[in-house]
């Protein structure tokens, strides 16, 4: 049963990236914004199991994410499938400061894909002549939302990525 | 010597006597003076145990309330009464249901609550979430146990409100922020900062009548429309229990 566990860790995980979406912690929020969870998950897995496979699971996460959210008005798989893809090119550094800084910064920018990416199908699917007044509140969301996944990212990703590249060795 | 000893001792009991008169005396100037202030301090105090209690404030709240219940119920009845003359939808609080919210998501580009209340507990699709102070939202989804609730302040809500002062429509859009903004089409529009918003009474998809916020800002009109900020009154971030109202509305 344990071994099973080691193995499947990357999995586990997997399973919890939607629960922690929905539990949604407020006091680790920033002017009402939350961390992208989704990428500390997905960075970690496509750098160990590629672009294609990055690609695949951040179709599945954006799939089992807007089934969970309900807005109709966009949907978050093309961020995480370009973040996923994105993710799987990036190779590993060695040096321990700089691959956590690394790990900040990515995340950070898959972020800001994400959030620029929601924006605009907001923008596209809703334009009328009151869209303009959307524009501040949507800024404000990006850049929370930018610094808190850049802010956090250096340590869970690294704790993932120890973990998924543990679990990975056991399985094979 | 015993006849001298026997006055002297006298003489010291009238001194004795004198000082305790006059002591007397000093006090009731005192009291004359300061006008019975220490009378009554001591008898605050003294008389502290006898004072009505808890009980009986409890008694005088609790008749306060039935007073307020039997007006409250009067005035629902003629407006219920009113509303039949007039053709205009009603609602009834009867089957209201008291839920808990299990998830909120309040920030960022998803304004959703979920509530522990589902298809099994007869949540219908449009039902209205109300908590305290107002309006929240309407269930977008629901699942056997759960029921998934689009704030007002969602991006994807756009709901018809009533500016009641100036007895006007609006339409009240969420922006993805905790203020929604309220767009009212006519330019000149008399709507001030502090105006009270509620649900429209023309509206198809709430009931009428239910507190929404109030005007925070107006912005400078815009083309033929005029744009003001709302404060809501319930405020989906702190709110544990909320009502989902099975409301019957005539369209």
């Amino acid at each position: 049963m344990n071994k099973f566990f080691t193995k499947k860790l990357s999995i586990i995980f997997f399973i919890f990236v939607p629960i922690i979406f929905l539990w949604h912690p407020n006091w680790l929020g920033f002017l009402g914004a939350q961390p992208y969870w989704p990428l500390f998950w997905l960075l970690p897995w496509s750098m160990i199991n590629g672009s294609i496979n990055g690609l695949i699971f951040g179709l599945f996460l954006g799939i089992i994410l807007d089934s969970l959210t309900l807005d109709g008005n966009f949907t978050q798989i093309p961020g995480l499938v370009i973040c996923g893809f994105c993710f799987g090119r990036i190779k590993f550094n060695s040096d321990f400061l700089v691959g956590h800084f690394r790990y900040g910064l990515i995340c950070s920018f898959g972020s800001f894909i994400c959030g620029a990416l929601i924006f605009l199908q907001i923008l596209i699917k809703d334009f009328s002549d009151s869209t303009f007044l959307i524009f501040m509140p949507s800024f404000n969301n990006i850049l929370a939302e930018v610094f808190l996944t850049g802010f956090f990212a250096p340590l869970i990703c690294t704790q993932f990525l120890r973990i998924l590249r543990i679990s990975s060795r056991k399985a094979q | 010597m015993l006849d001298i000893r026997l006055i002297s001792t006298s003489r010291l009991r009238q001194k004795k006597k004198n000082l305790i008169l006059f002591l007397i005396l000093l006090l009731l100037v005192f009291v004359r003076i300061s006008k019975g202030s220490i009378y009554k301090d001591f008898y605050y105090f003294i008389s502290k145990p006898f004072w009505p209690g808890q009980f009986q404030k409890e008694v005088i709240l609790k008749s306060k309330d039935q007073e307020s219940l039997i007006k409250l119920n009067l005035l629902e009845q003629d407006n219920t009464r009113l509303r039949k003359i007039l053709n205009i939808q009603e609602s009834s609080n009867i089957d209201n249901i008291s839920a808990a919210v299990i998830s909120r998501k309040t920030g960022s580009w998803w304004r959703q609550i979920i509530i522990n209340k589902g298809s099994k507990d007869g949540v219908e699709i449009g039902s209205t979430i109300i908590g305290p102070g107002g309006l929240l939202g309407r269930v977008k989804n629901t699942s056997l146990f759960t029921s998934s609730v689009t704030l007002l302040t969602s991006p994807e809500s756009k709901l018809g409100v009533w500016v009641d002062r100036v007895k006007i429509s609006g339409l009240l859009v969420g922006l993805g922020d905790d203020y929604p903004s309220l767009i009212l089409y006519s330019k000149d529009a008399d709507i001030k900062v502090g105006d009270f918003v509620s649900s429209s009474p023309a509206s198809t998809l709430l009931p009428p009548n239910i507190p929404i916020g109030i005007v925070q800002s107006v912005a400078e009109p815009f083309k033929t429309k005029k744009i003001a900020k709302i404060s809501l009154f319930a405020k989906p971030h702190v709110i544990d229990w909320v009502q989902i109202l099975k409301v019957k509305i005539n369209e």
